[in-house]
């Protein structure tokens, strides 16, 4: 499958990295692993005229211990993620999203940045450019019509990242730098809601640093899919528990991952979770999977996890 | 579009060339080296038909731009045999009969590879879970998981 032509330019530090987007503009599109981007680029999906590598920025591949929190640089590997000591020893939910994610392989290439930045996807989105053209323009696309669900006037795409909703659990803000300076926000303000734009960044910000607050959690990650490696989740659920209070994630079932929040892990309370989270949850006929079955195994993954929190707490 | 010049070593070989920025790495070693044991699956990362070693790393070079290659070691399967003497990989993908069509076989033996350097003596289960890396679509992983634990074994 052959690439489009562009400007390929590499930054040896953030400042350089905003000067090059200064001078393309919207036209430029960052680079890190590429495991996202590239195939969205042989699709025709990411049109752009120049690709600014991150990876000559090394300060954004460190992970730091801090006294409260811990300090992980966008350009971490998932894989060297995985091995941290401080990720096994605090946040089990993040540790197994971590594992779930894709393959061995493509965990050494893709950086948690990339991770939390892929777009979302659709199976009537996620082809190439003369299959979606035949099949005619979608919303996402900047057409018109929904090719998943005939008369749907939102596109409902999903977002796949297996790490965020482990990452809202533990209550992760991000840092970004842009052209108008740094800011520091929630991972959960980092969502649009909207499938066709999922993310709130600015023209040109790169997202440089994600922090999770150092306490200790029970938790975990179950992810439905239909093969045992590579696959994207078709639904994702990811709980933590900390003194008293748990925080389930539910991903790949709509434009962001959804969060909330329960007291107690007793039976009713859990099934007002899970109804609720059915509300809320939007998956579509948009992947090889029921919908209808996506959204029944919610209360199933939930409860999985909380047998598991409940035997680890023993 | 202007081309770029990259230096790297490709199986020991210092190769200084001029790469279009949306060449990938796969295209250069198939179609500029000639180095045609890396082969092209899906194109689009998923399935590791065209994994190399990059910086020791199992990598799908089809998501991989040439220029971002740019100072790097890179392993195809040409550098694994020394002549007549294949790597004890590719001797035990032949004893095991780990090959079928052989279209995966060259991604699969440097995902092994690099498992088999990163850690000394990995149980089935990671050796399961590294192999998952790789589709075959001949469906013969039992065979592969045993030739990668033959050379675990036996070296």
């Amino acid at each position: 499958m052959i690439l489009p032509r562009f400007t390929y330019l590499k930054a040896a530090n953030i400042e350089e990295a905003l000067d090059l987007y200064r001078e393309y503009g919207e036209d430029a599109c960052y680079l890190s692993g590429g495991t996202d981007l590239v195939p969205r680029v042989k699709l025709r999906l990411a049109k752009q005229r120049a690709v600014i590598d991150l990876k000559g920025i090394k300060a954004l591949e460190s992970v730091e211990e801090e006294d409260e929190r811990l300090n992980i640089g966008a350009l971490a590997k998932i894989f060297q993620l995985k091995e941290n000591p401080v990720v096994k020893e605090y946040f089990p939910a993040f540790r197994a999203s971590l594992e779930s994610t894709s393959c061995e392989s493509l965990q050494l290439r893709g950086t948690i940045g990339g991770n939390l930045l892929q777009n979302t996807r659709c199976l009537f989105y996620n082809q190439s450019e003369f299959w979606r053209t035949s099949k005619g323009l979608c919303l996402k696309m900047g057409g018109d019509k929904c090719n998943a669900i005939p008369g749907a006037t939102v596109c409902l795409a999903n977002y796949s990242s297996d790490n965020a909703p482990a990452l809202v659990t533990l209550g992760a803000s991000v840092r970004v730098v842009g052209p108008l300076g740094p800011r520091e926000f929630p991972l959960t303000d980092l969502y649009s809601g909207k499938s066709g734009r999922p993310f709130v960044l600015n023209a040109g910000e790169i997202l440089t640093h994600i922090f999770i607050p150092k306490q200790k959690s029970l938790g975990g990650y179950e992810k439905l899919r239909i093969r045992g490696a590579i696959d994207y989740p078709l639904l994702g659920v990811a709980l933590s528990s900390f003194n008293g209070k748990s925080r389930f994630g539910f991903g790949a079932v709509g434009p962001k991952p959804y969060l909330f929040e329960v007291d107690s892990l007793e039976q009713g309370r859990i099934q007002e979770l899970a109804t609720e989270a059915r509300k809320s949850a939007r998956p579509a006929p948009n992947t090889v999977m029921d919908p209808v079955y996506r959204r029944d195994m919610i209360p199933i993954l939930v409860q999985k996890l909380i047998t598991k929190v409940a035997e680890e707490a023993r | 579009m202007e081309k770029i010049h990259v230096t790297f070593t490709v199986n020991g070989d210092l190769i200084e060339t001029d790469v279009l920025p949306s060449q990938t790495l796969l295209d250069t070693l198939r179609t500029t080296l000639e180095l045609t044991g890396t082969k092209e699956g899906c194109g689009l990362g998923a399935c590791g038909t065209c994994t190399v070693l990059l910086n020791g790393e199992p990598t799908r070079s089809c998501i991989v731009l040439a220029a971002e290659a740019d100072g790097a070691d890179v392993v195809t399967i040409e550098g694994l045999a020394h002549g007549e003497e294949v790597h004890p990989l590719q001797e035990s993908f032949m004893a095991n009969g780990a090959v079928q069509c052989g279209f995966c076989s060259p991604g699969m033996i440097l995902t092994a590879k690099a498992l088999l350097h990163r850690k000394e003596n990995p149980s089935k289960e990671e050796i399961i879970t590294s192999m998952s890396s790789n589709l075959c679509r001949c469906t013969g992983y039992k065979k592969i998981i045993e030739a990668v634990e033959s050379v675990r074994d036996n070296g």
